[in-house]
């Protein structure tokens, strides 16, 4: 049995948590969706998650909060930045701060699948 | 009351007849006494004449000097036979010598009796005014007999006289606001022409220094003044000194043998200038303090007798009101000309007007401001043709108000001026009744034209920067609507792509495609949602104005709320009041405000699990044409310093609703006139507001019913 890389999604947005995990599921991916920050650090996932794909405006605690959070504690997690705001700016900090790739909604699948072979390379 | 009546009661009672004093009536019974004798026999005039007491001289029909009585010849300090020669000598002054003689000889030739003012020189060498008058002694056919003339001393009361004259002249002078110098000089002048051989000087004293200026020194020569200008006022300095810092009068007979005065300042100077004699008195002002000193030199050692003293009391006094006077008028031009010069500086001018008799006095700066020319004479209906036509009535009407009784106003108009310039006017009037009863108005008048055209440009640049906020706002809001759209754009590039995947995929799965190919179509739909309720908010040009029940309103928005509110726990209490006054607005802009603050105070609540996650909202009345809407949230709230950045573009970080923004919620309200707040609560939690005015609260905005119907 193929033992699939777990790629976690946090996103409060419904539509992204209905569409993205099937596609990534097309890619060969295990997938868990999570609404918020909090609810992904309350999970079991977190040690097991590949490769985490992360909205950056969250209500609570935002995408980047959770990227210092994991950091503080440890896990060494690629991540994934999606977000809606088309904001240039946003692109650097997050890449400065280690993550992978920061994608503008909406995005292809291609830049994704992109991404994530990326991310998986890191580890 | 008992005086008068007891009185009343003994009308015979009559007050005693005052004694007749005069000595010339008593000399006019002794002679026509004497006139009786003359008559009833041969009498010797020599006799009679020795034992009257004043100067009389018995004279011949011709003239010829008959007799004279002891006093006569005790005055002139001459023998008998020398004054029968009198118009030969200096007995009678010699200005008034040749009229005395004329008069003189028209009494003899005419039988008419003498009478005549004339100076007589006494022993000492002194002339004494006298009142001269002769009778002629006549028997009983009518035929003259004798003269008898009596000289009456007046030289007192002539000299009294002179120098009422003189004072009067110098108060005439003060009063008629004569130059301070001149009338000083004046005065010196007087004492010098009363008082023989003598100089007066008058001389002002600066206390900044304190120095000695130099008042009126007319007879002194420049060698004596010069060294005087500027001395410090001192005790060492001399008499004048002493007399201004002591307060009191300074008396030096003699300066050569005065022993207080040996090594004073000025002693050289005078001795040098033959001045053995000096008289300094200081010179008042009302408050006590001395403005000056009054000095008199005499060449021969001399102290006053009383009736210098008397000269040197009234003229200081009257050297007091003229000093005082023009230190008051200088203080008045001075402090007119700070008023003026402040009334330009500020562009304020002032008036007075008397309504009864329509007299109008004007500033120096409502000249300028009227543009009128200097010293015309400004009447209402100058004043009127100035008046911008527009403002006539304005105008007008607060002319009626005014002259009807006694008002305070104030009000702004404009100038039509005569090369078209407009002039902007605020004016403030004080209405009062003068003593007569009469209304009269005091008034300020403030050329504004500079304010009003500098908020006229704060206006313009108001409205610029309200553009700028517009277009920024407009940046913000398509931030929003491209996150907006974003979200299901996203959601139907991932499904679509994921469509592809599973029909590509061999097998094809067929169910999954259909499944995400029917989330496509959902997300589109979402998406078309999205600009449908933007287009709801932003799309209209302009917002409409109707008639909007607030409470109505907000019913409608909970309404459409209230299911997710229960999904997220939110307990909502509405507190709605039925009978708000209706406001005038855009009905789906101010629901969106509504909602916007509902979703706001619901996503605070979000993480709040450890008390309830109450929402109150409240319309209500605020004061007499306001009304209110509060939604009171128990959420996170906000730090109180940020208070104002809330309402700033993308200061929120809620990503749920429609993320329009608390700062366009503001410019909404604010479109309508209204104002949009926050509070922190006192417990957990924040309140917002806002506060529309009412209907009848806004003039000219009022929408008709035409328009009314027609949106």
């Amino acid at each position: 049995m193929v033992i699939r890389s777990l790629v976690s999604v946090v996103d409060d947005d419904d539509s992204v948590r209905e569409s993205l995990p099937d596609l990534l599921m097309e890619f060969g991916f295990a997938v868990q969706a999570f609404a918020s920050a909090e609810e992904f650090l309350a999970s079991d996932c977190v040690g097991r998650t590949r490769c985490l794909i992360l909205d950056i405006a969250m209500p609570g605690m935002s995408g980047p909060d959770l990227q210092r959070e994991l950091t503080r504690r440890g896990h060494e997690i690629p991540i994934v930045f999606i977000t809606a705001h088309a904001d240039e700016g946003v692109r650097p900090r997050v890449l400065e701060l280690g993550a992978v790739a920061c994608l503008f909604k909406p995005f292809s699948a291609t830049a994704l699948l992109e991404a994530l072979n990326v991310a998986l390379r890191v580890t | 009351m008992m005086d008068i009546a007891r009185r009343a009661a003994h009308p015979h009672v009559v007050e005693p007849r005052r004694e007749r004093t005069a000595s010339e009536n008593d000399l006019t019974v002794r002679l026509t006494h004497a006139e009786e004798a003359l008559r009833a026999r041969e009498l010797d005039f020599q006799s009679i004449v020795e034992s009257i007491p004043a100067l009389v001289a018995v004279l011949t029909p011709t003239g010829q000097v008959e007799a004279l009585n002891q006093p006569v010849l005790d005055y002139f300090g001459k023998s008998f036979e020398e004054l029968t020669r009198w118009a030969n000598s200096d007995a009678v002054h010699p200005d008034d010598l040749a009229h005395v003689i004329e008069s003189r000889q028209k009494a003899l030739e005419s039988g008419e009796p003498y009478e005549g003012e004339s100076r007589h020189r006494r022993a000492d060498g002194v002339y004494r005014w006298f009142h001269v008058r002769g009778f002629p002694l006549k028997d009983t056919d009518g035929r003259i007999l004798r003269w008898c003339f009596l000289l009456a001393d007046i030289d007192d009361r002539k000299r009294a006289e002179a120098q009422l004259a003189g004072e009067k002249r110098l108060l005439e002078m003060v009063a008629s606001s004569c130059a301070l110098t001149d009338v000083l000089t004046a005065l010196c002048k007087f004492v010098e022409d009363t008082s023989a051989d003598c100089h007066c000087g008058v001389y002002l004293i600066d206390w900044n220094g304190p120095k000695f200026r130099i008042g009126a020194v007319p007879s002194l020569p420049r060698t004596f003044n010069d060294p005087c200008e500027g001395l410090t006022v001192s005790l060492e300095v001399g008499p004048c000194g002493v007399a201004a810092l002591t307060k009191t009068q300074v008396i030096v007979t003699d300066f050569e043998s005065d022993p207080l005065f040996q090594s004073c300042a000025i002693r050289p100077l005078s001795l040098a200038h033959g001045f053995r004699s000096q008289w300094s008195t200081p010179i008042f002002a009302r408050d006590g303090h001395v403005m000056g000193t009054f000095a008199i030199f005499q060449a021969s050692p001399a102290s006053p007798t009383q009736v210098q003293q008397d000269l040197i009391t009234q003229v200081t006094h009257i050297a007091s009101i003229a000093i005082e006077r023009a230190l008051s008028e200088a203080a008045l031009k001075r402090s007119e000309a700070f008023l003026a010069e402040a009334q330009h500086l500020s562009r304020i001018g002032s008036f007075a007007w008397r309504v009864a008799t329509n007299e109008i006095t004007w500033s120096e700066e409502l000249y300028r401001i009227f543009e009128f020319e200097p010293h015309v004479r400004v009447t209402v209906e100058l004043v009127l043709a100035r008046v911008h036509p527009e403002d006539l009535a304005l105008v007008h009407d607060m002319i009626e108000r005014a002259t009807s009784s006694a008002s305070d106003f104030q009000y702004e108009h404009r100038l039509l001026m005569p090369d078209h310039s407009i002039k902007y006017l605020h004016q403030t009037a004080h209405g009062t009744r003068n003593a007569d009863g009469e209304l009269e108005y005091i008034g300020a008048v403030q050329d504004v034209t500079q304010r009003r055209l500098a908020e006229e440009a704060l206006g313009k640049a108001r409205s610029e920067l309200a553009h700028v906020a517009r277009v920024t706002t407009l940046g913000v809001l398509t931030a929003s609507i491209a996150h907006e759209v974003n979200q299901p754009l996203s959601g139907i590039i991932t499904n679509a792509s994921t469509c592809l995947r599973m029909l590509a995929a061999d097998p094809p799965n067929v169910e999954g495609a259909c499944e995400t190919a029917r989330r496509t179509i959902r997300d589109g739909h979402r998406a078309s949602e999205v600009i449908t309720r933007l287009r709801a908010l932003f799309g209209k040009k302009n917002a409409t104005s109707e008639v909007v029940d607030l409470t109505d309103a907000t019913r409608e928005v909970i309404a459409l709320l209230l299911s997710g509110l229960q999904k997220d726990r939110v307990i909502l209490r509405a507190e709605l009041t039925d009978d708000l006054p209706p406001v005038t607005g855009d009905r789906v802009q101010l629901q969106q405000v509504v909602l916007n603050l509902i979703m706001n105070a619901a996503d605070s609540m979000r993480g709040v699990d450890d008390r309830p996650r109450q929402l109150v909202i409240r319309t209500e009345r605020d004061g007499d044409d306001h009304v209110r809407l509060t939604v009171r949230d128990a959420g996170v709230g906000f730090d109180p310093h940020v208070v104002e950045r809330l309402f700033e573009a993308f200061y929120t970080t809620k990503s749920g609703g429609m993320g329009i923004g608390l700062s366009v919620s503001r410019s909404i309200i604010e479109s309508h006139q209204g104002r949009l707040w926050a509070a922190s609560n006192d417990g957990p939690g924040a309140t917002f507001s806002f506060s529309l005015p009412s209907r009848h609260a806004i003039r000219g905005l009022s929408v008709t019913d035409a328009e009314r119907n027609a949106s």
